[in-house]
């Protein structure tokens, strides 16, 4: 009862955020917020991975329904003339190769919730794909903000 | 009259004899060799450590090379830095264009003397002066891994430096005052996983070439060793990586261990910029060689 309501709670919570960055002028600022939230989702499941934290199953499903409603937004937010912050330039001089590494996270993310890992020795095969698409993804577009 | 005549055409020729006798290539010889049988599999290691394919892998689309390129040692990479742009050459094993055809000792006169087969000085931008504090037995055995990989063709264009600094035998000078391949950090003896981190860390591993500050020659001032310095190839600083660090002092070993192997901060940002490609040899590694850096770097003296 109480997770289930975690889970609206926070099902909401991103609905809302992408509502708001529909109507938002700053999509810079918004992605930056957005990628706030998705490493936010994945501290608690990296320090699972890491032996840190005692393996939960229900917080590691609730922060891949966070990384896959931000994973569906996030492309949305480079729009021509949005330029800047951490975003590399590469994003723009190849849009395809950067809609094709949003698709490997995309996907990554769905085949984790699709698994379910319900132990930490089924976690790490499970998200350990979606963690990788983040670095991939990072290494050719995003750039160091000074 | 007569004699500070004398003295003033023999004291410049003294000088430079004198100049030339100091600047003079130290190599070592066959008989310092060990007696030790190379192993490629064991020089493996010492690949991923010594993070050779940094720098010497062929570049792809003028990017450094990523997954099964790295073994492809054409080299090409260029570091712009104050003295001049270096150009990291062809180690392949390809006969004429790369190192096929160097010796053992050649090639441990190279990581260890930072002297070419023709006698030559190698600039500092190639870290034989960590290397130097490697283990012959391996870099023996990192000789004959290499031996292992693809021969690419191809010559790498010559280093353009500025006066004084294009004066190769300048180097003897500097080795003279910065070469010292002793251990930099105390570590207790005892500690055999601090040793082995201090090992990696400090030889192959040459973490402090970019982590350590430089004087205006080039020297690591090893008074702030590891404790940061200017991105020696653009923007930005190399950070602080001593227990003193505002960032990453306060992670645990086991967040270092974890971030060399994942590419992951404790704060679950990804690894960025040059360190990149190093984090990606070093997850190469065992898990017990990455405790090992962990443990070595909790325990350097902290610089503020």
């Amino acid at each position: 009862m109480h997770k289930s309501t975690v889970r609206i709670a926070l099902i909401l919570s991103a609905v809302l955020a992408s509502t708001i960055a529909v109507g938002s002028d700053d999509p810079a600022h918004e992605r930056h917020e957005l990628m706030e939230g998705v490493r936010d989702a994945a501290k608690p499941v990296g320090a699972m991975l890491q032996g840190e934290l005692e393996y939960d199953a229900d917080r590691v499903m609730q922060s891949l329904e966070v990384w896959a409603a931000a994973a569906e937004e996030f492309g949305g937010l480079f729009p021509e003339g949005s330029e800047g912050g951490e975003a590399a330039p590469a994003i723009w001089e190849d849009r395809d190769g950067f809609d094709a590494a949003l698709v490997e996270w995309r996907n990554a993310i769905a085949a984790a919730q699709d698994a379910a890992p319900a132990t930490l020795d089924e976690a790490g095969p499970a998200i350990g794909p979606a963690f990788k698409a983040c670095k991939n993804c990072h290494d050719t577009y995003r750039i160091e903000d000074e | 009259m007569k004699t500070s005549k004398k003295l003033a055409i023999a004291l410049p020729a003294i000088l430079l004899l004198a100049a030339f006798w100091l600047t003079r290539p130290l190599p070592l010889s066959s008989s310092d060799l060990p007696e030790h049988t190379p192993d490629a599999v064991a020089g493996e290691r010492m690949f991923w450590a010594g993070g050779c394919a940094s720098c010497h892998a062929s570049l792809v689309d003028g990017r450094r090379a990523k997954g099964d390129d790295k073994f492809q040692l054409g080299g090409g990479l260029e570091l712009d830095t104050p003295f001049g742009v270096f150009r990291a050459p062809n180690i392949s094993p390809h006969d004429d264009d790369g190192i096929g055809n160097w010796s053992i000792l050649e090639f441990v006169n190279a990581m260890q003397r930072g002297i070419a087969p023709d006698g030559r000085h190698y600039y500092p931008s190639f870290p034989y002066t960590s290397y130097a504090r490697m283990r012959v037995e391996d870099v023996m055995d990192l000789k004959a891994y290499i031996d292992t990989l693809p021969a690419v063709a191809g010559r790498i264009e010559d280093h353009t430096l500025g006066f004084p600094y294009s004066v190769r035998r300048g180097i003897g000078a500097w080795k003279r005052l910065y070469f010292d391949a002793q251990p930099v950090v105390d570590v207790d003896a005892d500690n055999e996983m601090l040793v082995l981190g201090r090992y990696l860390v400090e030889g192959p591993g040459h973490c402090g070439e970019c982590h350590t500050p430089r004087n205006r020659l080039g020297g690591l001032l090893t008074g702030q060793w590891l404790a940061g310095a200017p991105n020696p190839e653009g923007e930005g600083r190399v950070p602080d990586i001593t227990p003193a660090a505002r960032e990453i002092g306060g992670w645990s070993a086991r967040n270092i261990a974890y971030y060399l192997k994942s590419g992951f901060t404790p704060d679950f940002d990804t690894v960025g910029g040059s360190m990149v490609a190093v984090q990606e040899n070093l997850a190469m590694l065992s898990d017990s060689d990455r405790e090992a850096i962990a443990a070595y770097l909790k325990a350097v003296p902290p610089v503020e």
